[in-house]
């Protein structure tokens, strides 16, 4: 398998100066301290971790919105602190934040996800192509001549996505994307992030607080105090309850019960993460009585 | 203190092409000391409904009854009514904005006239009920964590002593422990003071460990009202309401559809322990 997204060493530090008793104090901060990690393309991978965990800060690495203090970190063969392929980087691996009302621009569905194809210079028939191709594939087609401000939550991530794919990334980043949503736009926005990793092989980055929206990922990277404390497939690291909680994470509630029958004797498998599995596991038990 | 919302209706830029109703003829009654969640998806009413509550907005028609009084009735009383509900904005932390957490909780108590002591006793009180010690009192509130900083600023509001805390989408944006926190410290609060709490929430999970009460908003309207355990029951209506139920009931729902006998009206991890636990303890290892 190719390599997306690889780093080596990768640390990351910043100086903060504040008021203590009267003088400028300043401090170093590390965010992020030997990150060694590497990305299989195509491969969808979630990134946990608590408020101030750095995992933010790793996703904007990315992008080279932040670059390394030491350490490196390639996209799809770019070194990030390289200008020279600034372009080259940014059109590789695009982001999503959480705030849709923070990155739609333009008053047109249409004219917003045109938004990033016409900084890059490309013709307008190909700018034609690539903002239709990408609306369908977020199925937006009904909203195109839509104003972004009257749409869903969920709609918006959806049109601040498109205008991602607009730009044909290899990769993309979503920086907790359905933090400010209701429970449908969460599904709906984590249907079409499955659906263009599984059917485009967009290499997927995922940040999130919501445990149950890992479960559909390859990975769960784990991140606490600047270091990679976890990393495995969801069902190697969902069912480790006491520590994720210990870095103030949780799991999915039916992994949290299958956790607490367990400890009260029952046997019944640990890795259990969706309502589906939980109910086909009790049945198999009830069966067995 | 009591809330009665009678007949309110909100337009929207009444009177010109954009015109949207975005309250219709909602009534509503929340009892002193009662803990109400109210639950919609995005643009089903429940922002605009609560700036009614302290006045942020007027009723194009209807009224707010605080205790019996209209509150739009007499523009010079909003001040008092501005004090006596208080409003948690999404993303409070991005109104701190003093040197120390302290000072920070003191500027709504200092605002109200009142004397240097008891403005100290007020902003004291405040930080104690959502959790936060005197270590926490000369810091930074930029040196805190997500879930910190948003008790800051619900103190904040706490200290101004209000008889209604009203709080949008508290928990958006912040880690597991932290939403724990905050959402541990309103219910302390709201058992410490008998203060009544309204919560607005997208979590179904929070919501059904927490409120007395649900008021389900869609399109404007209020569509379901009642215990959670009677709200929950109605899933696929909720469900059309672009709403969930929370993740154990989806387990129950599918074991009572595999034809074995369990409650339906299960929403913690706690009570799903339990009712399994009945269920299975015959198959212990």
């Amino acid at each position: 398998m190719d390599t997306m997204i690889k780093t080596e060493n990768l640390r990351y530090e910043y100086s903060v100066t504040y008021e203590e008793k009267g003088k400028n104090v300043t401090k170093k901060i590390v965010a992020l301290d030997n990150i060694n990690i590497e990305i299989e393309k195509g491969s969808f991978v979630a990134v946990l971790g608590h408020n101030g965990s750095g995992k933010s800060t790793l996703a904007k690495h990315i992008n080279a919105l932040v670059r390394p203090t030491s350490g490196t970190l390639w996209i799809n063969g770019y070194d990030t602190k390289n200008d020279e392929f600034i372009w080259d980087i940014r059109q590789s691996a695009g982001m999503v934040f959480q705030n849709p009302d923070n990155q739609i621009v333009a008053t047109i569905v249409e004219e917003d996800v045109a938004f990033g194809p016409e900084n890059l210079g490309i013709e307008p028939d190909e700018i034609r192509r690539r903002v239709d191709s990408a609306i369908a594939t977020v199925h937006m087609e009904d909203f195109k001549r839509s104003v972004p401000s009257k749409l869903s939550g969920g709609q918006k991530q959806r049109i601040a996505i498109a205008g991602v794919l607009a730009m044909q990334p290899e990769c993309i980043v979503l920086d907790e994307p359905t933090a400010m949503l209701d429970p449908e736009g969460r599904k709906d926005v984590i249907n079409t992030i499955t659906r263009l990793n599984k059917e485009k092989g967009l290499t997927t980055v995922l940040i999130t607080h919501y445990m149950d929206e890992t479960v559909g990922a390859d990975r769960i990277i784990v991140i606490d105090d600047g270091h990679i404390v976890m990393d495995g497939s969801p069902r190697e690291v969902l069912v480790q309850v006491e520590k994720m909680k210990s870095f103030g994470l949780e799991v999915p509630q039916v992994t949290e019960i299958a956790y607490n029958l367990r400890k009260k004797g029952i046997d019944i498998p640990a890795d259990i993460l969706t309502p589906e599995e939980m109910v086909g596991a009790i049945c198999r038990l009830k069966s067995a009585i | 203190m009591s809330i009665e919302i009678s007949h309110l209706t909100h337009l929207y830029n009444q009177g010109t092409a954009m015109e949207r109703k975005a309250l219709d003829d909602v009534n509503i009654t929340i009892n002193d000391g009662e803990f109400v969640a109210f639950i919609g998806h995005t643009g089903s009413g429940k922002s605009t409904l609560i700036q009614h509550l302290n006045a942020l907005i007027k009723p194009t028609s209807g009224k707010i009854l605080l205790d019996g009084e209209d509150i739009n009735a007499d523009k010079t009383k909003l001040k008092a009514i501005r004090q006596k509900v208080g409003l948690v904005f999404q993303y409070p932390e991005h109104q701190l904005f003093e040197m120390t957490v302290f000072k920070d909780v003191c500027y709504g108590p200092k605002n109200m006239g009142l004397s240097e002591e008891e403005v100290k006793n007020a902003a004291e009180k405040a930080l104690s009920l959502v959790g936060l010690d005197q270590s926490f009192y000369d810091k930074s509130p930029f040196e805190l964590s997500g879930g910190q900083k948003r008790r800051v600023a619900i103190a904040g509001i706490l200290a101004m002593n209000p008889r209604v805390l009203v709080l949008d989408e508290p928990t958006a944006g912040v880690d597991p422990r932290g939403r724990d926190e905050i959402l541990g410290a309103i219910d302390h609060m709201h058992k410490e003071t008998g203060i009544t709490v309204i919560l607005v929430s997208h979590s179904m999970e929070d919501v059904a460990k927490f409120a007395d009460r649900i008021v389900v908003m869609n399109n404007g309207h209020v569509a379901l009202t009642g215990t959670p355990k009677e709200v929950f029951s109605h899933v696929s209506e909720l469900e059309e309401m672009g709403l969930a139920a929370p993740q154990t009931s989806y387990v129950m729902k599918g074991l009572k559809d595999s034809g074995l006998n369990v409650p339906q009206d299960v929403y913690t991890v706690d009570e799903a322990t339990d009712v399994l636990y009945e269920l299975l303890k015959q198959v212990t290892k």
